[in-house]
């Protein structure tokens, strides 16, 4: 039986995006379901990217639809909260760890009014989150580059978001930063929320998520890991790129 | 040294520009971390050029009285245009800034070229007439500084988002666009406004100085902005003084506008200095941080 409309954070409904009026990806179809990872596979050029990007309202659906929390996605953005790649912010910006969570609180709190007490507990408790408390004070740049992707984690965690987007989260983390940052997504999803990232680690995607959309141009499967991460699968979505190994693994390159 | 500082302002004509100047110190010291923070430095830059053709249109309709008009439009209609042809991502802001600087530039140069009176005014023009400052200029700047005051207020946090993230403030549901515009904007106002008493040359100092210098001194926004307008004060004040005394006491003549942006780079390449000396005798306990 299929879970009732309310119990769908995103609905993929033949949703085409384009980027720059290029087709980016065509023909997703799956539902992100509430307390759930899903975790988006594919290439470079995948449209991995466009599809965020759709979800968080700033490309357009050129064909069917994207529906978040009831919504179209550019009317939903109270609710979603966007993980950026932290190696795309300027490491000189003279901002502290703090500030940066605390923009997570900025819709909450309006124009002119100062932050509360809440949102100031609301930032530590996010920062907490993801193991970086002891660091609220020092410079955002001077972080390492996991220790900043978590914090802009925290931030996301801050607006206490029903839906959660990560751009490859885990692009040159080092492992104590990964299990952070994993740790603290599951405390979300433990909440209620919905999870999307976009990833090249399938290993990541495989033990992680608990299902799969499988990308390049266009969608090729959106299921559970078992069924979506299969040598025949992989193969036709990475075509040219996957290398086949003796054993019937595969090699994936970037 | 009490008699250095605080005497010269004896005279109304000197204490009409030291409260010109203050006031551009402290507003300059604080839309500068605003153009250092989202790196507008050239976009400064290019609208201290684009002016141009604003003031000799202005001075040709209604002689010295349209200049700041004049340029005021120029400067508005440059940052709408910047805003604009940058919020679509296809042409570099750099590019695009060039095209407007060297479009408006060109267009001032072709109308001044056709006047002969003009050389005298274009020279207040390039290097500011502080020294002749009346109470309606004075008005102008507190009036700009009044709305800067009111606009960084109201719209701090959603400029430092789109500052630091542009692309997590767009899916936060700031609208960029109009934030660029009213940043852009304010460079605009507050360039118009310094024109008067340092002239488009030295403008682009009086904003990015103190501020660059405050972020030598801190990390920390709040002390970047506080140190950047205290140090406009400061520029403002001693640069006058030291002006007015190399002039009367000494028979020196200095330019009042260019020895406040002096006073200002001094206090910039002392804190260089100081940073290097810091960072050299620190780098032993940085290392292991």
């Amino acid at each position: 039986m299929p879970p009732p409309v309310h119990d769908a954070a995103i609905v993929f409904t033949h949703a085409s995006v384009a980027y720059d009026r290029f087709p980016a990806v065509e023909q997703v179809n799956g539902t992100v379901r509430p307390g759930e990872i899903v975790a988006l596979v594919g290439p470079n050029g995948a449209g991995k990217s466009s599809l965020i990007k759709a979800v968080l309202g700033l490309v357009p659906v050129v064909a069917g639809s994207i529906v978040v929390l009831g919504r179209p996605p550019a009317q939903a953005r109270r609710q979603v909260a966007y993980v950026p790649q932290a190696d795309t912010l300027d490491p000189n910006f003279p901002i502290s760890v703090a500030q940066v969570v605390l923009m997570g609180r900025y819709r909450r709190i309006g124009w002119l009014r100062p932050p509360g007490r809440a949102d100031r507990a609301a930032a530590a408790a996010a920062l907490a989150a993801v193991g970086l408390e002891h660091r609220a004070r020092d410079r955002f740049g001077l972080l390492s580059g996991g220790q900043r992707q978590r914090v802009l984690l925290a931030r996301a965690i801050a607006s206490e978001p029903a839906v959660l987007v990560l751009d490859e989260p885990f692009n040159g983390v080092d492992v104590v930063s990964q299990e952070a940052l994993l740790g603290a997504v599951r405390e979300l999803t433990a909440r209620g929320a919905a999870v999307i990232i976009s990833t090249h680690d399938l290993t990541l995607a495989q033990s992680a998520c608990d299902r799969v959309c499988l990308l390049n141009r266009r969608q090729f499967a959106f299921g559970p890991p078992a069924d979506v991460l299969t040598p025949p699968l992989l193969r036709q979505a990475y075509g040219g790129a996957a290398l086949e190994l003796a054993d019937h693994g595969l090699i994936l390159a970037r | 040294m009490t008699d250095l500082l605080i005497e010269p302002f004896g005279a109304p004509y000197m204490a009409r520009a030291l409260v010109e100047g203050l006031i551009l110190g402290a507003l300059c010291g604080a839309v500068g971390v605003y153009v250092l923070v989202r790196r507008l430095a050239f976009l400064a830059d290019a609208i201290t050029h684009t002016v141009f053709p604003g003031v000799v249109i202005g001075f040709l309709v209604s002689g010295q009285s349209g200049i700041v008009p004049g340029a005021l439009v120029c400067a508005v209609l440059a940052a709408g245009l910047f805003t604009l042809v940058t919020s679509t991502d296809r042409v570099s802001d750099d590019a695009t800034l060039a095209v407007l600087l060297t479009s408006f530039f060109a267009l001032g140069v072709v109308l001044v070229s056709r006047q002969r009176s003009y050389t005298a005014d274009l020279t207040a023009f390039l290097f500011g007439h502080i020294l002749t400052i009346d109470r309606s200029d004075i008005l102008v700047t507190a009036a700009v500084a009044v709305l800067a005051v009111l606009v960084l207020l109201a719209l701090g946090r959603p400029l430092l988002a789109g500052a630091f993230d542009r692309e997590w403030a767009r899916a936060a549901g700031y609208r960029i666009t109009l934030l660029d515009l009213v940043g852009n904007m304010l460079i605009a106002l507050v360039v118009v406004a310094a024109v008067q008493a340092v002239g488009t040359v030295l403008v682009i100092a009086m904003l990015v100085v103190p501020a660059a210098t405050a972020r030598l001194v801190s990390d920390r926004l709040p002390v970047i902005v506080a140190v950047a307008m205290g140090l406009g004060l400061l520029g403002a004040w001693w640069g006058l003084a030291a002006s007015y005394s190399a002039s009367i006491d000494h028979g020196v003549r200095l330019s009042a506008g260019a020895t406040i942006v002096l006073v200002l780079v001094a206090g910039y390449a002392l804190a260089l200095l100081g940073r290097v000396a810091h960072r050299a005798l620190a780098r032993p306990a940085t290392a292991t941080r």
